[in-house]
């Protein structure tokens, strides 16, 4: 595992002796028709934390003007959260433009979102000179970009057994006795994963096997009596209480331990205590209060072929009708960039979920936020013909429990299923252990990932592409006479997502746009121009200070606005809207 | 030894005209309130007086002061997180130093009369855990050369939400070293002069005839011009606020999220880390213990200073400036709820299966306490009416994200919160005369300010006819529609407070403002309302000392009552075990068993599984036990030698633990 098998390994030393080679170098050296990349990475397997922390290390000395890796604090068990911020320092400050956060695998048993954010770095390194659409993009927004927020998870997935891991690691005393993690499951048969225990019971058991593929147990009738029983999953008393596997590693769930209704553990499994107890949720959120900028999220998920977005309970109240207009156009778009992606509320498609990060991310630090669920069933049998075999031909190969067996069969080989094997049991005697290993179902097949990743990340730079940009457009002078003058100043936001959303505004997380004037002038009075085509009074500004407007309810998205400024006096008048998610732009006005 | 500190009747005497003096003066009490340093040497040289107590600190505070904890137990007994435990916390609001001052001494109670047999037995099988003074940043305002009620910690946050951090803190205008309030006469001000007492101001009511005339503000000035007056002072989070209960959203002095605050997640964590501690008492602005919770399960509602939340709904618009309509013209428009809410129409579109789910499905955190539980809240209630004779509580107010309902709520215990002192005068019980109900039609109170209902400020912009009939100034209102309701208490309060010898108001003098003119200036004075005269103090702790002890032997306790083996030959045994709840409370209320936070009380038989024939098994989760004596029995049938020793071990989270070894025979 530890070894990365990267063809560019071997090149690196040029590479970083060199700095990047641009497209032209890698053209006039290469052979290829394609394009030969910097660092070429496989993308069809899964990689550990240290892997990982490897990648984006190698990365960020290959592309050191853009990146910067960081970490945001560590996970329980000491691992790093690393965060990579992509930033063009050319076209400014990281705080001066809008941020995108993207994070991944909050459970530790949904890992590819990892990897997508692996491969949205490289993406957008790799093709910064190639396309000038994600040059653009690029040089307009930061990215920061957090492949794992619960490595400890994802090595237990990756490098351990991974039962039962889309829990973290802090141990938790599920059983209440008073000891912590003590009674786990116990590879018994050392093959790494942990098995379902069937036991041959003649005329005495609740199971029978498929009579097409003895692979699968099928539960019988209550009235009916089969030739098997199950007895649950691998594993021993270690604490000697008289219970197996009755308190394994964790037993929470980090994604219902973030600060907007949140709830206590009786209304909401798993939860811990209060918000942010975990040290991986504490640093994700230290991180972005630290990070003001940041406007749109993303956090993978799997399983479903999902695009959620909040609320996560329907009784913590819709967004306003403002925001869900952003939501719908970004999220009815991803559709088309997702197929079998449906793009649904969380708690009305999904399930309820009180305490999770989207919700977070959203109502207390206003970002526009998603969770796409990766990988859907349906991607195994693509057509609309073997659809409809898989769900309505009963004597179809791949109808219900068959058709994982078929494609695991003529399309991974058999990887995914241990067939059961015989086990002498310490306390159930002889029985057989076996059943589906832990990549099956939830992550998709490896030869599927680049599709997968690619449309991801499509959406989600999609998404970052939306975010705010505040830009000052058209300026308009026009004498009154007695030595006052009616300066007009058209403001733009230019993208879809508002400077500031309806729901932060109103939960106040975000600070007010400032529009502020620096010069010579006095400002008699201020106001909004209703209406440009149409005269008529202006929506008069009625706050104390005119130098210093304050704009609690943002810059609404591709709109733009003009403010009338009504002063007296002649000179330059500097004019500047600073919004902490929509940058600051300017424009000097000459009143004469 | 002799208790010291009065009993009950002697606190009812100092009442009625003995109320400075101190009827037995205890040895090293205090007489006056204690700032941070002076409160670390009182607590310091009585833990190193006694083996009982230890100190600790959790932490220091964002101006570094120590957050201390005090634990209370005969180390002769049992190991401490094996007791029950009472958890008892004081001063997480920054004004009431009442509540630090209660505790301490309630530890030299316990100290000093640690050989009362009573006293004995509890803290041989108890423990107290004492947090004296939660928020010590916001407790020093007390001892500046200028007071105000300062009830928050020392996190600075930007109230107003401007970009500017802590700009427009209170100014002492008068000079008189305490901030209080300034009336401004107004034609366009929704308030009057009470004419049944001319100090109190009271909302003019125009449909009998009443015209108002005055606006109120806290004293002080715009300090950053933009038009509200002390509107973001210094400090930050008020603790009573920010933890997990009915958690108040989005309002600045709640936190930015639950349990944000060094403070708070010091307690928090220690409670956690505490799983013994059986019962919470904390002194803070809210009570529950005069009046326990009513059938229904629900508190006394709130009884605010009316003149406060006058001024508070000074500022009630400020976060309305700035809200502008995308569309122009009208206010808001972001209200709204509707829309497609999702994929166009289309949201169900390969939602999971059967998705599409109920939006009122799920259940809901409880607010009421449950039935079950009310009898034990007011068996509670009683003994503490009993030992402090207290009958009227100055002041009280709702408890959104106080700690005590965080105890009940989701640590499952009996869990208190009283002022820590009372007024004498003829009986409404407390919070008799303000609104009932969290949800009564009152103003909402956030952390010592009154929210008014939206759009029901009726106190005005500062400057009068200033920018006024502007579209986004519609919330700041203008006179007349909507003032903040009082509840007409006020009145009242300042008439028992003076009976007492209370002096509690600032007379209304006149002062040039610089920006508003001609004002008046007075009104109730910092913290009198809410912390009782100092030389009460020793006295008023005594008896929540006493108090305490009544509490400690209310917990419960379990224990092995009785074993019994029958043997049956050939190795056989019946293994009877019957445990014991010799305490008052059962090992959980109704409610820590649905908030699922009371751990088990564990009975486990010390055999190797397979060597259980039948009966129980080897750990048995017993359920809930009641308290004075009742029992549950348990039985195993077992192998094993004759004469040989089996061990049975009873575990339990709140309960305590014993042990206890059967011969087989």
């Amino acid at each position: 595992m530890r070894s990365l098998r990267l063809l560019a390994a071997t090149s690196l030393a040029a590479v970083s002796m060199a700095l990047p080679m641009n497209t032209a170098e890698v053209l006039a050296q290469g052979q290829s028709s394609d394009p030969e990349y910097t660092l070429t990475f496989a993308w069809d397997r899964w990689v550990d934390h240290d892997e990982m922390t490897e990648m984006m290390e190698l990365m960020a000395e290959t592309w050191p003007e853009f990146l910067t890796l960081s970490s945001m604090g560590k996970s329980y068990g000491g691992r790093d959260l690393w965060v990579m911020t992509i930033n063009n320092p050319d076209t400014g400050p990281v705080m001066s433009k809008a941020g995108m956060f993207i994070e991944a695998n909050i459970h530790g048993n949904e890992i590819q979102g990892g990897e997508i954010c692996l491969y949205t770095i490289w993406y957008l390194m790799e093709y910064y000179d190639r396309n000038p659409e994600i040059k653009r993009l690029v040089d307009e927004k930061v990215f920061y970009i957090a492949p794992s927020v619960n490595p400890d998870g994802r090595d237990y997935f990756l490098d351990e057994t991974g039962s039962g891991a889309r829990t973290g690691h802090v141990p938790v005393d599920s059983d209440g006795d008073g000891l912590f993690d003590e009674d786990g499951p116990d590879d018994l048969d050392g093959d790494g994963t942990i098995e379902q225990i069937r036991k041959y019971v003649p005329g005495e058991g609740t199971h029978r096997l498929h009579p097409d593929d003895p692979r699968i147990l099928e539960a019988v009738a209550p009235w009916e009596k089969g030739d098997w029983v199950l007895l649950g999953s691998e594993g021993l008393d270690n604490d000697g209480d008289g219970r197996v596997n009755e308190d394994p590693p964790g037993g929470y769930d980090p994604n219902r331990n973030y600060g907007a209704d949140w709830q206590p553990q009786y209304i909401q499994g798993g939860s811990m205590d209060y918000p942010f107890r975990l040290p991986e949720s504490r640093a994700t959120e230290n991180f972005l209060a630290a990070h003001p900028n940041i406007a749109g999220s993303q956090s993978y998920h799997n399983t479903g072929g999902m695009i959620l977005r909040p609320p996560g309970a329907a009784w913590y109240g819709d967004f306003p009708a403002s925001d869900i207009r952003v939501y719908d156009e970004i999220g009815e778009n991803g559709e088309r960039i997702l197929p079998w992606y449906n793009y649904i509320i969380l708690w009305r498609g999904l399930y309820t979920v009180h305490g999770g990060s989207i919700d977070w991310f959203s109502d207390g630090h206003g970002a526009v936020s998603y969770s796409n669920e990766l990988w859907n069933g349906g991607k195994y049998f693509q057509s609309p013909l073997l659809s409809e075999q898989q769900a309505e031909n009963p004597r179809s190969m791949i109808y219900g429990q068959r058709s994982r067996f078929f494609f695991d069969d003529f399309l991974e080989f058999g990887e995914n299923f241990n067939d059961w094997e015989p086990f002498d049991h310490p306390e159930y005697g002889e029985v057989e252990m076996g059943g589906w290993g832990k990549f099956f179902g939830r992550i998709n097949p490896r030869f599927m990932s680049m599709e997968a990743f690619h449309r991801n990340m499509a959406f989600t730079l999609y998404h970052a592409d939306e975010m705010p940009i505040m830009a000052m457009g058209d300026t308009r002078v026009e004498s009154m006479g007695n030595g006052l003058y009616k300066v007009q100043v058209d403001i733009t936001n230019k993208r879809l997502i508002p400077s500031i959303t309806a729901r932060a505004m109103n939960h106040r997380v975000v600070r007010p746009d400032l529009l502020t004037v620096d010069g010579t002038v006095e400002i008699v009075a201020a106001g909004w121009v209703a209406d440009r085509n149409r005269p008529g009074k202006t929506q008069m500004i009625d706050q104390e200070d005119l130098n210093r407007i304050m704009i609690r309810s943002g810059h609404p998205g591709r709109t733009t606005k003009t403010i009338e400024y009504l002063v007296r006096g002649t000179g330059n008048m500097e004019v500047t809207y600073s919004s902490v998610k929509g940058g600051t732009a300017s424009t000097t006005v000459r009143v004469r | 030894m002799r208790i010291c500190g009065p009993k009950a009747m002697l606190g009812l005497a100092a009442f009625l005209g003995m109320a400075w003096i101190n009827p037995i003066p205890c040895e090293g009490q205090t007489t006056s309130y204690l700032d941070h340093d002076g409160l670390t040497r009182e607590l310091r040289s009585l833990v190193n007086s006694s083996d009982l107590a230890m100190m600790e600190s959790l932490g220091t505070t964002i101006e570094g002061r120590n957050i201390w904890v005090v634990t209370v137990g005969d180390p002769e007994g049992p190991p401490m997180g094996q007791r029950p435990g009472v958890l008892v916390a004081g001063n997480l609001e920054g004004d009431h130093l009442a509540g630090s001052h209660l505790a301490l001494e309630a530890i030299r109670y316990l100290i000093q009369n640690a050989d009362e047999a009573g006293v004995q037995s509890v803290l041989e099988t108890k423990v107290f855990y004492f947090f004296p003074r939660l928020n010590p940043d916001g407790a020093e305002a007390m001892f500046g050369p200028v007071t105000w009620n300062r009830r928050t910690n020392g996190h600075d946050r930007d109230d107003d939400n401007d970009g500017r951090m802590g700009e427009d803190g209170p100014e002492d205008l008068n000079g008189d070293g305490a901030i209080t309030m300034m009336r401004v006469a107004d034609p366009e001000g929704p308030y009057m002069i009470d004419p049944d007492n001319p100090r109190v101001m009271k909302v003019a009511d125009a449909t009998k005839g009443e015209a108002g005339g005055y606006k109120i503000y806290w004293e002080g000035t715009d300090n950053d011009g933009d038009g509200f007056i002390n509107e973001d002072g210094p400090g930050g989070v008020d603790l009573n606020r920010n933890f997990q209960h009915e958690y108040p959203y989005w309002q600045s002095d709640a936190g930015k999220y639950m349990v944000s605050e060094v403070e708070s997640r010091a307690i928090m964590d220690f409670a956690l880390a505490h799983k013994n501690i059986a019962a919470v008492l904390t002194f803070g602005a809210t009570d529950n213990l005069v009046t326990p919770p009513a059938s229904g399960g629900t508190l006394a509602g709130a009884r605010v200073l009316d003149l406060a939340a006058f001024a508070d709904g000074s500022n009630e618009g400020v976060h309305d400036v700035g809200v502008f309509s995308s569309r122009g013209g009208g206010f808001g428009g972001f209200r709204g709820f509707g829309g497609r809410g999702g994929g166009g129409g289309g949201w169900l579109r390969g939602a999971q299966p059967g998705a599409d789910n109920d939006p009122n499905s799920g259940s809901r955190p409880s607010t009421t306490v449950s039935s079950a539980d009310l009898v034990y809240f007011q068996a509670a209630s009683e003994a503490y009416k009993e030992i402090t004779g207290i009958d009227y509580v100055p002041v009280h107010r709702t408890p959104e994200g106080a700690f005590f309902q965080f105890g009940y709520f989701q640590f499952g215990v009996p869990s208190f919160s009283t002022p820590g002192w009372g007024l004498p005068g003829t009986g409404t019980p407390a919070g008799a005369s303000g609104q009932r109900g969290p949800q009564a039609d009152s103003p909402q109170e956030v952390g010592g300010r009154v929210r008014t209902p939206p759009g029901g400020n009726a106190a005005g912009g500062m400057r009068p006819g200033g920018r006024g009939g502007m579209v986004q100034q519609v919330a700041r209102g203008r006179g007349g529609a909507g003032a903040a309701a009082g509840s007409g208490s006020d009145g009242e309060l300042l008439r028992r407070l003076e009976a007492a010898g209370v002096e509690a108001f600032a007379d209304w003098t006149a002062f040039q403002h610089p920006d508003l003119g001609e004002v008046e200036i007075g009104g109730f004075l910092p913290y009198v309302t809410h912390n009782p005269p100092a030389d009460q103090l020793a006295e008023l702790g005594a008896q929540h000392g006493e108090f305490l002890v009544k509490l400690g032997g209310m917990l419960p306790q379990v224990r092995i009552a009785d074993t019994e083996v029958t043997a049956h030959g050939g190795g056989l045994f019946t293994v009877e075990v019957q445990v014991e709840n010799t305490g008052f409370f059962p090992t959980s209320l109704q409610h820590g068993v649905r908030s699922r936070s009371v751990g088990p009380t564990l009975l486990q038989l010390q055999v190797g599984a397979d060597a259980i024939m039948t009966g129980a098994d080897k750990t048995v989760s017993l359920g809930v036990l009641d308290g004075s004596g009742t029992r549950e029995s348990v039985t195993w049938v077992i192998r094993g030698q004759e004469g040989g020793r089996v061990e049975v071990k009873l575990i339990s989270a709140k309960s305590g633990h014993d042990t206890a070894t059967i011969t087989l025979r």
